[in-house]
């Protein structure tokens, strides 16, 4: 066995693993607030790239302007799709409000196709290019500026949803919709800030994950790993979107360079599968006890 | 115009078809299907085949989703365990087309009932994941399996009926329609016997149907095996039509396409799933028409057509999910309504 | 002009019937970039041949439906596009299409086909005696690759890297058949899903075994550059390698930095490429004055290829049947493309063996000839 390269890979896993965890959180924001799975995030975060990709090539602004404003960009969205898809919603069964969510992904990649073409881009470089090595090990600057960046995003996350005013109503909200209202939160408020957070969140992903890899229209497909990251956490839990992120990760990578990349999907996939029978509601998911 | 019908029997309450007048629009149908390939060119018998297969699929996806209420992504994969069976047995058994179709229907009905599992444990949402999960694998087994050719797939022969091949769409529409019409004769009979009952108030409310003496694990398994039997013999159609099997012929995509042709047809209903298919199979090609009247006008129009399609297929999800969600079968009643109270209501 | 007059009057003979080739193309989705430079080439072609009076004064008319690169929707406009037309040259966008319609064809025995796919599979006259490919299938492709590199050094090692597709994994297990005839080493495959971004793991894998040369197949653009350039950033010195639907130069451009060197077999001559006499090249510059792809020349030479059997098949005086054409199509020896491949050519079975290295110059910011053209099984 060889140490050195198994700890590259496990350090490359981990760093896609932050990736996952981010847009993990964002995912599990919206859940905690509004209940509604949102399928479309992996097109959110392309969405994210590709506004990314429009402000620098496109519209000439340098990259420390168009970061943010691809940030406020997904903030813009997440309000626009909850006013408009998620709020008429409100009521219905879960599982329409996912199909509105898959429609919208759907409605999202044809945007993007219409807008820039079918063929991957690649986003301008923007992440220092010096190789690190963690001792012997070496791991892409990409992957590790990236997966500092999402830490760095996801401790935000977790510092606002636990001091900041409208974390504590999102929490208060979670728990207790009605309990909240009556205490004078304004629960409307807090879905529409968290699909914004949450999109917002999303599209800064996007940046990163573009910059990784490129953008294409097909890069949705990285929600896909994003739903099996959340459901394996719990879909209401932030610690477990960020375990579940990481284990993802971890397992794509040794899946992938120990059995073959073919398997990478199966790996995660089937442990979604064994997940779901033995502890179904997520390692720190919340179990709901159901009434009649 | 008709105000009511009064009926002797319970028997006459529960009949499929309870008017004369039905009788007469079924017998026109029937005949405008057995007259369709005689008058049509063939590139409409062709689409209205692959309108057949996808009904199929939809109304067994319907019995699954619609009637009880699990909600599956994995009826594209289901329907290539059928194609593929479909492929193996046409390759290297060679028995006769209708065995071979039974046959996929029984493998993938056990395949269905395998995925079907966590429905235990799992409801709502976290189904439908597991069977995204459930499609990844019969993804991953299509391709890496040496029985279906890995990812270059299976060629196979043509169905033959008395010696005749079945090559070409005008004769396979005499395999796919029949076999289509007696699948939605079916699936509108089961809901009249106590299982397609159980089936529905398990939708309604699982645990009072529980209370209610209904063994849920047995019944959830059997609506999946039903809906997967559908979709493996719309599979193995799928397979004669365009007789090469690949792991691209069904991905992921295809089983929301599925579940978005009940949602716009509207779930619950056996016309909502025949309605919802032939829609969603239609309008690509409508949109591929219009666009193609606007190449005069727009040059690169035909480059549009990839994006403006995926647009409108997520824009009919969500507007029927907001404006509609009883879709169009619930549509076609109003029509109906209005013509039966025409005079007295306008 | 003799024989044009002549030409001429055997036309109004014959019925005055336009020949039509009809096309599956991709105008959009994921395989668009490859549809769109088809789609100009063949109709670039077929006005060339047109404006010069057709083939003994029949005209050419071109029928394409965009598919999105999907086989159901390829089928459905072949059916469309067959039954409002009476067609004789069709153009298939993809592996699959070209197997599902096989039958098909066979059974209709009025037409060839050719198609953007170089698939192996299909490079057999037994199987598909009624297709061709307008260059060499995936297999010759590593052929024509791996004979360069037995050439530059011998015992060399090779790692494959391809996508989890039926075209990534085409040319893989009769390719490393071949590395160990020509003596070379294939000491690492990679497999990529389809779709996947992210490949920092496979990157630790290809460091591992340290290959002389690393040769993708399976992709347009995207997981290659990031795989080079987190190669060189480990310092690995392996030659990155390429098949033809990687090969275009605006594609390669878009690699960045990690373009420099990149290597690859190209059936074709570039759009830019000025040396010699190419009174075709020549022709393309002045109808289109900027850049067109490598996709361009393959509809182009494909339609090019289509209408020459025809015209062979006219002048022998037979009836424009699917064998007949394929006949005269296999006639065609050393034959001038007028500089779109840069040797005379010939067609002996169903594919046209022939190629040659090229790799991109970063100064010039363009793919430029690494070597003499390479004709297998000569």
């Amino acid at each position: 066995m060889d140490w050195l390269y198994v700890t590259e890979v496990a350090l490359a896993g981990l760093g896609a693993g932050a990736l996952y965890a981010l847009t993990g959180v964002a995912f599990v924001l919206i859940y905690k607030a509004t209940r509604v799975v949102n399928l479309a995030i992996g097109e959110i975060l392309m969405l994210g790239g590709y506004v990314f990709f429009g402000l620098v090539a496109g519209a000439g602004l340098s990259i420390w302007a168009a970061i943010p404003l691809t940030i406020l960009a997904g903030a813009a969205l997440g309000a626009v799709v909850e006013r408009a898809l998620i709020r008429p919603m409100l009521g219905e069964s879960p599982i329409s409000v996912f199909m509105v969510t898959i429609g919208l992904g759907s409605i999202l990649a044809g945007v993007v196709e219409l807008g820039w073409g079918a063929d991957p881009l690649r986003l301008p470089e923007f992440i220092p290019n010096t190789p690190i090595f963690l001792g012997e090990a070496y791991l892409a600057p990409k992957v590790a500026y990236g997966a500092l960046v999402a830490a760095l995003l996801i401790a935000g996350a977790v510092i606002a949803l636990r001091f900041s005013r409208g974390g504590v109503a999102l929490r208060a909200t979670a728990r207790d919709q009605g309990a909240a209202y009556s205490m004078g939160i304004d629960v409307g408020r807090v879905f529409s800030l968290s699909w914004m957070a949450a999109c917002a969140t999303a599209a800064g992903a996007g940046v990163i994950v573009g910059a990784i890899g490129g953008i294409s229209p097909t890069m949705g497909i990285f929600g896909l790993s994003v739903l099996v990251v959340v459901i394996v956490g719990g879909l209401d839990s932030v610690a477990g979107a960020l375990v579940g992120g990481l284990l993802i990760g971890l397992v794509e990578a040794l899946a992938g360079s120990f059995l073959g990349g073919e398997y990478k999907l199966l790996a995660t996939f089937s442990l979604l599968i064994l997940i779901l029978m033995v502890r179904p509601y997520g390692i720190f998911g919340t179990h709901e006890i159901e009434r009649l | 115009m008709r105000i009511g019908t009064f009926k002797l029997s319970y028997a006459a309450d529960e009949a499929l078809f309870d008017t004369r007048v039905q009788w007469v629009w079924l017998a026109l149908l029937a005949a405008s299907l057995v007259l369709f390939p005689f008058v049509a060119g063939p590139y409409w018998i062709y689409m209205a085949c692959l309108v057949a297969i996808n009904v199929a699929s939809a109304t067994g996806l319907n019995i699954l989703t619609g009637y009880t209420g699990l909600v599956s992504l994995g009826q594209a994969a289901f329907m290539g365990v059928g194609a593929y069976t479909v492929a193996v047995l046409e390759t290297r058994v060679g028995t006769p087309f209708f065995i071979n179709l039974l046959v996929a229907g029984g493998m993938t009905a056990a395949v269905g009932v395998v995925f079907g599992i966590p429905s235990l444990r799992v409801k709502g949402l976290y189904l439908a994941i597991a069977t995204i999960a459930a499609s990844m694998i019969l993804h991953f087994l299509f391709a890496h399996w040496d029985l279906t050719g890995g990812t270059r797939g299976l060629s196979m022969p043509p169905a033959s009926l008395f010696g005749i091949a079945l090559d070409q769409p005008h004769k396979l529409y005499w395999l796919v329609i029949p076999v289509t019409a007696l699948m939605v004769l079916g699936a509108a009979n089961l809901f009249r016997t106590r299982v397609g009952r159980a089936f529905i108030a398990i939708r309604d409310r699982d645990i009072s149907a529980e209370v209610l003496g209904i063994p849920l694990l047995q019944t959830k398994l059997m609506s999946f095996a039903l809906s997967s039997f559908y979709a493996g013999v719309a599979g193995g159609m799928w397979a004669y039509f365009f007789r090469v099997v690949t792991p691209e012929s069904f991905p992921l995509i295809n089983s929301i396409f599925y579940l978005a042709a009940i949602i716009v047809g509207g779930m619950g209903t056996i016309l909502g799933g025949i309605l919802g298919a032939t829609f969603m199979t239609l309008v690509p090609e409508v949109l591929k028409l219009v666009v193609g009247w606007l190449t005069p006008w727009i040059p690169d129009a035909l480059s549009l057509l990839a994006p403006i399609r995926t647009i409108v297929f997520g824009a009919l999800i969500v507007g029927f999910l907001i404006f509609e969600p009883q879709g169009l079968a619930e549509i076609w009643q109003r029509i109906r309504r209005f013509f039966h109270l025409w005079p007295f209501k306008t | 002009m003799a024989g044009l007059a002549l030409g001429a009057v055997e036309a109004r003979a014959q019925a005055q019937e336009d020949i039509v080739l009809g096309g599956s193309i991709p105008l959009t989705g994921v395989f668009a970039f490859a549809g769109v430079g088809i789609h100009a080439g063949i109709q670039d072609y077929l006005k060339i041949v047109n404006d010069a009076g057709g083939i003994k004064g029949r005209k050419i008319k071109y029928v394409a439906e965009d598919t999105g690169y999907k086989v159901d929707a390829s089928v459905a406009a072949f059916n469309k596009i067959t039954s409002q037309n009476k067609v004789t040259l069709y153009y298939g966008d993809s592996t699959g299409f070209a197997k599902t319609i096989n039958p098909e064809l066979e059974r209709k025995g009025t037409m060839i086909m050719a198609g953007a796919s170089f698939a192996s599979e299909l490079n057999d006259p037994k199987k598909f005696p009624l297709q061709f490919l307008p260059g060499p299938d995936y297999t010759e492709m590593f052929g024509i690759l791996m004979r360069h590199i037995a050439k530059e050094k011998p015992g060399a090692s090779i790692a494959l890297v391809y996508s989890d597709t039926e075209f990534g994994r085409d040319p893989i297990a009769p390719g490393e058949k071949l590395a160990t005839e020509l003596g070379l080493k294939v000491v690492e495959k990679i497999v990529t899903p389809p779709g996947s971004v992210d490949v920092s793991t496979e990157v630790l894998k290809l460091r591992r075994a340290r290959p002389d040369y690393t040769i993708f197949h399976g992709y347009v653009l995207a997981p290659i550059p990031e795989f080079i350039q987190q190669a060189k950033q480990m310092g690995m010195q392996s030659r990155f390698m390429g098949t033809f639907w990687s090969m275009d130069n605006s594609m390669v451009q878009q690699m960045g930095e990690a373009a420099d060197g990149f290597m690859g077999v190209m059936p074709y001559r570039y759009y830019y490429d000025k040396e010699g006499t190419s009174p075709m090249l020549d022709r393309i510059r002045q109808m289109r004055p900027e850049y067109q792809s490598t996709a361009y020349m393959q509809g182009f030479l494909t339609a090019m290829l289509m209408t020459e059997s025809v015209k062979r098949t006219l002048d022998a005086g037979k009836e424009l049947t699917g064998a007949n054409m394929k006949a005269s199509l296999n006639t065609i020896k050393d034959f001038d493309t007028g500089g779109i491949i840069g040797v005379p050519i010939s067609i002996p079975g169903n594919s046209l063996p022939v190629g040659r290295i090229y790799r991109f110059d970063a100064k010039q910011k363009q793919m430029l000839p690494a070597s003499d053209w390479i004709q297998l099984g000569k």
